[in-house]
């Protein structure tokens, strides 16, 4: 018990300097939701009559769902793909779906406006190739937002879920062959049920974390796509209606923490 | 060089001058003083008022970015007190006076040389007028008002216009309000504008790089900017006329630093000297505070000035936009949603 102990006396410091720095402030602030500039419940009164910022939430968790049902969609061939890859050539991809961590989110952003712009990469082969007269407006748009969350999310997706299929028992699909199940049923009866608590994992994840994007929507949603994030920004920062904001951060934490409660409901079942 | 014996005068009394001050001030010991401002450009022709205050004092100057009034706002909450000066916008400032979170200016130590009215608050110094106008890309069919830029059937093509509400006078220009009869403004009437040309504006933007960089990309064709962003820009063109001319203040947090403050006063005075006003608008098509300023801009570029055109363009209406903030901030974003 003596290792345990000492390892107790490291971690305290830490856990004093995460309460001092991180978490009283976090309270502090969510507190100025009710407490400021005395106990006063006015601030959620005006926050639950304004539809508004009921339907711009309502808008960010649409945005949160298409993300992640896209990352699924891509997400999911992509890592069975990676599964089945040998060697060096998984190695290869793997290193491809990670490559973007590296870069900047704001350098990745930008990057999208210059291949899907009106005048970007894209538009131009499309006019050149004569499919389409004018441009494609890829961008400027949910489309556009969706894209850029969709592309910074992925691997958020593609990692866990690669790891979660690796794991799984190559004889217990051997063994559906042996019984005579077709590839399609050993894939549907065995592998999907076996992934999906990765699979389900990893779509929460990548849903929490889009309910919190700021850079993406103020950059390739032209001002045209309203998210929450976007929406406190103002309110902290130009109005400056703080405790209207801390309303609705307190709100988002709620709904959050709830999702993540989800979150790790389904990763321990994945793991046991 | 030949020098007059006048100028040599001159030069002669400004050297003592200048090495007289410096030991006065220094006494003070202020060994730098820090400073939050919109950045950009616009922060770099700070540059020309702060050499010759350094030079003279000692006290170095160090400039942060960017002043969003939030950051005014926890930094006096939290006590912080190494701020000395911020640069707000006139309407934050009027904010900042009712949130209690700016001090008084002290105007008998600034001793500033002439300058506007307006620009001479007792909360603040006001340093530097810009405008908001419309721009377009030179290929473009120019429109001469904001009818003009409303009318997409017979200007065609993209705009974008500022993710704020301040568009909303350009929409009542454009609806064929006088602008004498603009304030207080017809909300709902500004609005009913808006929602006729708000499908073709393809971006709101929120930085003011964005609106040169989308028509230089030819991602639109028209465009809200702030007026220092597209002078002098090749391939775009633009117009003073109907622009809203407003001006950016520096103001000192509450509770800031005694000496900081009184070194600040100090680099106050640099700012309203038109010499050194005429530099900072060599950096950026923006203008000082001084009305002897106009005269002695660059003729060749006279044009690019916001305080050239004063007649031409409709003053920032602070109090109006200050006294309906909640009122406009919410149905802006109400606007927004339906988009």
């Amino acid at each position: 018990m003596r290792i345990g102990r000492n390892a107790g006396s490291y971690v305290v410091p830490l856990l004093v300097l995460m309460v001092v720095a991180f978490d009283v402030p976090i309270l502090l602030m969510l507190a100025q939701s009710v407490l400021s500039p005395h106990p006063t419940v006015a601030h959620w009164a005006e926050f639950t009559e304004s539809p508004i910022y009921f339907r711009v939430l309502g808008n960010t968790f649409q945005i949160a769902v298409i993300t992640s049902a896209v990352c699924g969609l891509i997400g999911y061939p992509l890592a069975y793909w990676m599964r089945g890859l040998g060697g060096r050539a998984q190695l290869a991809v793997v290193t491809l779906v990670l490559l973007p961590f590296w870069i900047s989110i704001l350098v990745r952003t930008y990057a999208w406006i210059v291949v899907l712009g009106n005048n970007g990469f894209v538009n131009r082969s499309l006019i050149g190739l004569g499919i389409t007269d004018r441009p494609i407006s890829f961008l400027y748009n949910q489309l556009g937002v969706t894209i850029g969350t969709t592309n910074v999310l992925l691997p958020f997706l593609v990692l866990p879920l690669f790891a979660a299929m690796l794991k799984i028992d190559e004889r217990l699909l051997q063994a559906a062959a042996t019984l005579g199940a077709p590839r399609r049923a050993i894939f549907w009866r065995v592998f999907f049920p076996l992934s999906l608590p990765a699979f389900a994992a990893g779509l929460v994840l990548v849903f929490i974390l889009t309910l919190g994007f700021y850079v993406t929507p103020a950059i390739l949603g032209g001002g045209r796509v309203p998210m929450i994030s976007n929406m406190l920004d103002v309110l902290i920062n130009q109005m400056p209606r703080w405790e209207l904001a801390a309303a609705i951060s307190t709100l988002l934490l709620a709904a959050t923490l709830a999702l993540y409660g989800v979150y790790r409901t389904i990763a321990a079942r994945s793991a046991s | 060089m030949r020098l007059t014996r006048r100028e040599l005068l001159a030069t002669g009394s400004a050297l003592a001058a200048g090495l007289a001050a410096p030991g006065i001030l220094r006494a003070q010991g202020v060994k730098e003083i820090r400073m939050i401002e919109a950045g950009g450009k616009s922060g770099d022709s700070m540059e020309p008022y702060i050499k010759p205050f350094t030079e003279a004092t000692g006290t170095k100057v160090v400039r942060e970015s960017p002043n969003t009034f939030g950051k005014l706002r926890s930094l006096v909450q939290a006590g912080q007190t190494n701020i000395c000066l911020f640069e707000a916008g006139s309407t934050s400032m009027e904010q900042a006076k009712a949130l209690n979170l700016i001090e008084p200016l002290d105007w008998d130590a600034i001793q500033p040389e002439a300058m506007y009215p307006e620009a001479k608050d007792p909360m603040g110094f006001g340093w530097q007028y810009y405008s908001t106008l419309m721009a377009w890309r030179s290929d473009a069919k120019a429109p001469k008002n904001w009818a003009d830029f409303f009318n997409t059937k017979d200007f065609p093509g993209k705009r974008t216009m500022q993710d704020r509400p301040y568009g909303l006078v350009f929409a009542l220009l454009a609806d064929g309000v006088p602008v004498d009869k603009l304030y207080p403004l017809d909300v709902d009437r500004a609005f009913k504008a808006m929602d006729r040309i708000k499908k073709d504006v393809a971006i709101w933007w929120s930085a003011g790089a964005q609106p040169p960089q989308l028509l230089k990309d030819n991602e639109v064709q028209y465009a809200v900017s702030y007026s220092g962003r597209v002078a002098g820009t090749p391939g775009i063109d633009y117009t003073y006329e109907q622009a809203i001319l407003d001006l950016a203040y520096l103001v000192v947090p509450k509770g800031a630093n005694k000496a900081d403050k009184a070194a600040a006063m100090r680099l106050l005075r640099e700012f309203s000297k038109p010499a050194l006003q005429l530099e900072a608008a060599k950096i950026i098509s923006y203008t000082g505070p001084s009305p002897a300023l106009p005269a002695m801009l660059p003729k060749d570029r006279l044009a690019e000035y916001p305080t050239v055109h004063r007649e031409k363009q409709v003053i920032h209406n602070v109090k109006w936009w200050f006294d309906n903030a909640d009122m406009i901030e919410k149905r802006w974003q109400q606007f927004k949603l339906s988009l």
